[in-house]
């Protein structure tokens, strides 16, 4: 008896949870319908406000210290850059009216233009900028793009300047940036810098409020506290949920810039963001979609997918693997294709060299390597292998433990294994798994994965990866000859001639004799959903950064 | 009672002392270093530069003592890692959220999983009691995530009826403080049907009975009051646990609780982030601890007595 009331119960409870699971579907096509905005030509809407969603908190907003793609966005929209970069990556003025470089290539001159102004009402200033970028580079903020200002005469010096031995005030005076007037900032480097411009559009360059620092100290930051000079003002900022911006009526620019609003969320989980956007809580999901759901969501029509400024790659370490047949044979056996189309499944874009597609000069600096082809040449790997002297049949293949490395690490490995290669995946945590790597790695390490994000547009900022002393080098790769072009690059102001020096260190790396040091295996690309109203107009440059007085919200 | 209540508080700073020894050699065991955070190196004279600025270049009994120091006067000092804000602005902010979470998601799990509990018991192996407990077992077995995400999908997708994240309006807290409830819910109704089960046995219940109280008032009275205490034992630390932040719900329902610093402080070794949140989560157990011997004095005078 007391069985048969047991069951009964459950019967009862199962069909009570599938009728309300049955009463949930039902309603499916109306939240839908509420949800997704019909996009018909081009008719601006009313209301120009939107959601995106920035996927983590902006780790600071401080020009001088942010160092992340978050926070560069940010503060891309609410603060007014000397110069920012067009369509085809060239420098174009902003707040600098105009930028002259002298005949030797090392004198660099701004000209501000006459209507910039602080939202405090206070004018902005070629001082503010000099104050600004010397507060970077100071040992006190201890800022970590501080390097970036490198190439400006004495940069170095006074970041290295120690303030309990040395008298960091001298130094800091004679670095090499001086506000001539209030409207002309002079710049001196300490070499004619062919990509001084585009480095000079990275936010660390932006200038802050002197009277909000030095009034709030770490905290001017803080949507209270914080005087801005951009498109937009940070009307709140609650740590971890929201960030939102508004439009500042009083910018130079502002008649042209149409949206009111942009409230930011900062979603982190992948699956949490789709639901909420597809729920139409959200207009863009700036990033951050989940590997898992990406083929569905790539045929969804908010899809939108752009190249990113960045390479992923297996490292060797040399000295463990010493024969670069055997090199060559392992980047050969790499399946490119089928990695992306079945493991990291965002429309990666198959690399053959060091230096990302959409890099200016990319197409004469692109080695094509024949030993990174798209789809793996077993028969070539396997005949290369036969001939390697002493081969190194039993590898570790470390990667970090975040997620997609392993899956593609263990596709790798049985790629390799058919070159008759036992290779063993060994994850670590991501801290611990840079430790490891070094420079110099530890023994144990064969093959690393990693990947670069460039942060200013210059090939130099890959290839520069690849010399002797470089912090980045765990492929114990040195190669005197691919320094010295490196080098003759550094200084050669001609960008045609620039490139082809570019061209023929990448082709040291992976050229018919190359070296491989790594194994180049794609290019990124960032993956958007955007909703349609704002699809047309909401896009992100090469370097993850969207301009949001661009943006506008269609009917 | 207050002596005991005293000296309890006084035991707590060794136990902290303890803790923070602890965490601040662990911390330092580990490899990493937290002013890396991508691939990127840090250049040698901005790393100088970064340990100077957070005194990483004294020995570490000099930081340890700096530390003690600083959590004597209630500063925990600077993040590491998430340059201009301070252990305190971090705690402040996001502690509050998290206790909200995890007081609702209690109160859902007393309220709901109490009563659950009493019926199962008072209705013993009956179609009631299979029901409760059927119910209660599975939610006591899957996981907080997988309730997260049915409800998310069901509530909040499908029907609409409610957002999917976020922690602003009423409305949005009430998928999370559900979705962390239903376990300790399912739990605290084990419990009780336990120990109620138990307490029907006695002799003092059959007496009550036979001198001729009331069924209602035995029960209400007498045995839900002595089958409370190992519910009360659970739910202290529970309670400690719950709203020091639930890392996966938080994470699932984007709620800007303290439970994500602390999970990504440590992957960025951010040493001061750790320490602090490791401190501020003893205490609460601690404290919490302190919270369910009270009660049990109140409830049962013998352990009172007992300690006193």
């Amino acid at each position: 008896m007391r069985t048969k009331t047991l069951w009964l119960w459950l019967a009862l409870l199962v069909t009570s949870l599938a009728l309300v699971a049955a009463g949930c579907g039902g309603d499916d096509d109306e939240a839908g319908g509420t949800g997704a905005t019909t996009a018909e030509g081009g008719a601006e809407a009313a209301e120009q406000v939107i959601t995106v969603n920035w996927t983590t908190e902006p780790p600071s907003l401080d020009p001088g210290l942010a160092s992340d793609t978050t926070s560069a966005n940010i503060l891309f929209n609410i603060m007014d850059p000397l110069v920012k970069l067009d369509d085809d990556l060239n420098p174009i003025p902003s707040a600098a009216e105009s930028f002259e470089t002298s005949e030797d290539g090392k004198t660099v001159t701004f000209v501000l233009r006459d209507d910039l102004k602080w939202t405090n009402g206070d004018p902005v200033t070629a001082q503010d900028f000099e104050w600004s970028w010397k507060r970077t580079v100071s040992p006190e903020l201890a800022a970590d793009y501080a390097y970036q200002f490198s190439p400006i005469v004495g940069a170095d010096d006074y970041n290295a300047c120690d303030p309990k031995k040395d008298d960091c005030a001298a130094l800091r005076d004679k670095m090499g940036v001086k506000a001539v007037d209030d409207k002309t900032l002079e710049v001196t480097l300490n070499n004619p810098t062919p990509w001084f411009l585009q480095q000079a559009a990275h936010h660390s360059f932006l200038a802050v409020n002197r009277k909000a620092v030095e009034q709030f100290g770490d905290k001017w930051t803080e949507a209270a506290n914080i005087v801005t000079n951009g498109p937009f003002q940070l009307e709140n900022w609650q740590h971890n949920a929201n960030i939102d911006l508004v439009k500042w009526d009083e910018w130079r620019g502002a008649a042209d810039v149409k949206l009111t609003r942009v409230n930011g969320r900062m979603i982190t989980d992948g699956l949490t963001a789709v639901q909420a956007f597809e729920a139409g809580e959200i207009d863009v999901l700036n990033g951050g979609l989940p590997t898992d759901e990406m083929s569905r969501l790539k045929e969804l029509p908010e899809y939108e997918q752009y190249t990113g400024l960045g390479t992923y790659y297996y490292g060797f370490n040399i000295k463990n693997i010493p024969d670069v047949k055997q090199r060559k044979a392992m980047s050969l056996a790499v399946d490119r294709r089928s990695l992306i189309d079945n493991v990291f499944q965002a429309d990666q874009l198959p690399a053959a060299g060091m230096t990302p597609e959409g890099m200016p000069g990319f197409d004469v600096i692109n080695p094509e390597s024949p030993w990174a082809p798209e789809s793996a040449d077993m028969e070539q790997a396997k005949q290369l292998m036969s001939e390697v002297a002493n081969p190194k049949t039993n590898i570790t293949l470390y990667v970090n433990d975040s997620p997609g490395h392993r899956e593609a690490a263990v596709a790798v490995q049985a790629q390799w294994k058919e070159l008759g290669i036992e290779s063993t995946i060994k994850q670590q945590e991501f801290q611990q798994y840079l430790e490891f790597l070094g420079p110099p790695p530890n023994d144990d390490v064969d093959v690393y994965r990693l990947g670069w994000i460039g942060d200013f547009v210059d090939a130099i900022n890959f290839l520069e990866l690849w010399t002797c002393d470089s912090g980045n080098n765990s492929t114990t790769f040195c190669s005197e000859e691919y320094d010295a072009k490196i080098e003759e690059a550094r200084t050669t102001v001609d960008n045609d001639a620039r490139f082809e020096l570019y061209g023929e260190a990448e082709e040291i790396l992976f050229g018919e004799d190359g070296d491989l040091p790594i194994i180049p295996i794609y290019f990124y690309t960032y993956n958007n959903l955007e909703r349609e109203s704002v699809k047309e107009t909401f896009n992100l440059n090469l370097l993850d950064q969207v301009d949001l007085t661009k943006v506008v919200v269609t009917e | 009672m207050l002596k005991f209540i005293v000296r309890r508080i006084f035991w707590t700073i060794p136990v902290l002392l303890v803790v923070i020894f602890l965490t601040f050699i662990m911390m330092r065991q580990i490899e990493g270093n937290p002013f890396r955070q991508t691939e990127r190196n840090v250049p040698e004279s901005i790393q100088r530069n970064l340990e100077r600025k957070f005194h990483l270049d004294r020995p570490w009994f000099v930081q340890y003592l700096y530390y003690v120091k600083g959590v004597a006067t209630f500063d925990l000092g600077p993040s590491l890692v998430i340059r201009g804000r301070d252990v305190n602005d971090i705690v402040k902010e996001h502690f509050p959220k998290s206790v909200e979470l995890g007081i609702y998601a209690f109160l859902f799990a007393i309220v709901v999983g109490v009563p659950l509990g009493m019926l199962a018991a008072l209705r013993h192996n009956t179609a009631v009691d299979y029901g409760a407990m059927f119910f209660s077992n599975v939610f006591h077995a899957v996981p907080s995530f997988l309730v997260a995400t049915l409800l998310i999908y069901f509530v909040a997708l499908e029907a609409g009826a409610l957002p999917t994240s976020g922690w602003t309006t009423w409305q949005s807290k009430i998928l999370p403080s559900i979705a962390l409830g239903f376990a300790p819910m399912a739990l605290f109704a084990r419990l009780v049907r336990g120990s109620m089960l138990e307490t029907l046995q006695q002799d003092y219940v059959r007496t009550a009975r036979a001198k001729g109280l009331r069924y209602r008032r035995v029960v209400g009275l007498h045995v839900l009051r002595n089958s409370l205490i190992p519910v009360i034992t659970a739910a202290g630390p529970l309670l400690g646990f719950i709203i020091t932040g639930s890392f996966v719900i938080e994470l699932i329902f984007n709620i800007p609780g303290i439970g994500q610093y602390y999970v990504t402080a440590v992957s960025s070794r951010d040493y001061s982030v750790v320490m602090g949140l490791t401190v501020l989560l003893a205490s609460i157990v601690i404290f919490a601890n302190l919270l369910v011997d009270i009660l049990y004095g109140i409830l049962d005078p013998r352990t009172r007595d007992a300690r006193t």
